[in-house]
């Protein structure tokens, strides 16, 4: 058997259920940063999943539902899921949102508030909704370069504004670093960063103690997001 | 699937989800609930953990709805997977339930289709009963009750009295003639 073979064997013997227990712990480990095996798992249970058909409905025990909501309410299991899930949330808000966006920008005047800049430009305003834009951002894709200007969010007295930026590529928000107090900042660079992860990313702000988050994933409330769109010409 | 929500009632009811909406949740778990707990039954027939295992499986839903794909999968399929993936965990990490307390795991199908429902079966279901029926009986019941009962390949081999080795290799041929028969 070929090792490819192998990895399917390993996959379709998981997806069943066969495995011996250090082996599926095994398998699920390597599925987390093996993208092939992963893929090889879903096949699997495409495959198989038209068995359950066949399996016939329980009734549901009263009160599992209210353990489950429960569980799902912010800061119930982890206040890092809770954050990335409203991040998330907040994304698809943004999108929604993103033609309001392109307007304001527009009305407002972008060359007004930027300094010239490259010929690409990506642009987000960083809302809690339509109506309370706190933050413009503007990005030169060429120099990757942000600049970041407050509308109307005001200095929190004894907490600092930390930027994040946001896309499935990254799995987890990635800092950008605190926003000053002056009404522009310039920087921080995204060098290490790929433009094409930077064209379909999502800027957040989240309220941090001083100096910003002590473990670097957001730790308090995101006020502001929104997504980078390209410049209106 | 059967039943007063249609798939595509079950694919936008996720889409909600994946945005948060709890109410969307809380549909998608009043049409979809009772059918995941038979398939966490089969596995793990006890209340306690059949419950917890549930409860596991629906929080995932939850936190992982956006990763839902509606071209590769029905939703109740990816459910489906979810919930004999965390039952079938569970059963491994602990002790598991005994097959002789519990009689109804040995109530599966493993005869394939009964030709009066077919009809009520999808297209799906159909082929992929067409090609077990082509393996050997004794392997094609190993297939089935791994599935439903989430049976170890020990345990298997403690059933049908064959030696563990034996077992893997009959489950490997089988997995490979069901792959070679659906054509992917």
């Amino acid at each position: 058997m070929s090792e490819a073979d192998d990895i399917d064997m390993l996959a379709a013997e998981y997806a069943l259920g066969t495995l011996p227990a250090d082996e599926r712990a095994a398998v699920a480990r390597r599925a987390q940063t093996d993208a092939s095996l992963a893929a090889a798992i879903s096949a699997w249970e495409l495959r198989l999943a038209p068995l359950a058909e066949k399996i016939p409905e329980r009734a549901v025990p009263a009160g599992v539902w209210e353990k489950i909501e429960k569980r799902i309410a912010v800061g119930g299991d982890s206040n890092v899921i809770s954050i990335e899930r409203r991040l998330r949330r907040w994304r698809a808000t943004a999108i929604a949102t993103s033609a309001i966006a392109a307007s304001l920008l527009l009305f407002v005047g972008l060359r007004e508030f930027f300094p010239p800049a490259g010929d690409k430009t990506l642009v987000a305003v960083l809302q809690k909704d339509a109506q309370s834009p706190a933050f413009l951002v503007s990005v030169d894709l060429d120099k990757r370069q942000l600049t970041i200007r407050a509308v109307a969010a005001k200095p929190e007295p004894g907490k600092s504004y930390e930027l994040w930026l946001v896309h499935d590529d990254l799995k987890t928000p990635r800092s950008l670093g605190l926003i000053g107090d002056k009404p522009v900042t310039v920087g921080p660079s995204l060098t290490s960063y790929s433009p094409s992860v930077i064209e379909d990313a999502t800027l957040a702000v989240s309220l941090e103690p001083p100096g910003g988050s002590p473990t670097g994933a957001p730790t308090g409330p995101v006020l502001w997001s929104g997504k980078l769109l390209q410049a209106p010409q | 699937m059967p039943g007063p929500l249609q798939t595509r009632d079950l694919i936008a009811l996720l889409g909600r989800v994946a945005e948060g909406d709890r109410n969307a949740f809380s549909e998608l778990y009043a049409a979809t609930s009772a059918k995941l707990y038979g398939v966490v039954w089969r596995i793990l027939p006890s209340k306690d953990r059949a419950e917890d295992a549930l409860q596991d499986t629906y929080v995932r839903i939850w936190n992982r709805a956006s990763t839902y794909d509606a071209t590769k999968a029905s939703p109740i399929s990816w459910m489906a997977a979810i919930a004999r993936n965390r039952a079938i965990d569970e059963v491994r990490r602990r002790a598991p339930v005994s097959i002789e307390d519990t009689p109804q795991a040995l109530d599966v199908p493993t005869d394939g289709l009964d030709p009066l429902d077919a009809a009520q079966q999808s297209e799906e279901l159909r082929r992929l009963n067409d090609c077990l029926q082509a393996l050997d009986g004794e392997r094609r019941q190993i297939v089935l009750l791994a599935y439903h009962s989430g049976l170890s390949r020990d345990e298997i081999a403690q059933r049908f009295g064959h030696p563990v080795g034996t077992i893997k290799v009959w489950l490997h041929r089988s997995l490979a003639q069901l792959r070679k028969c659906l054509g992917a």
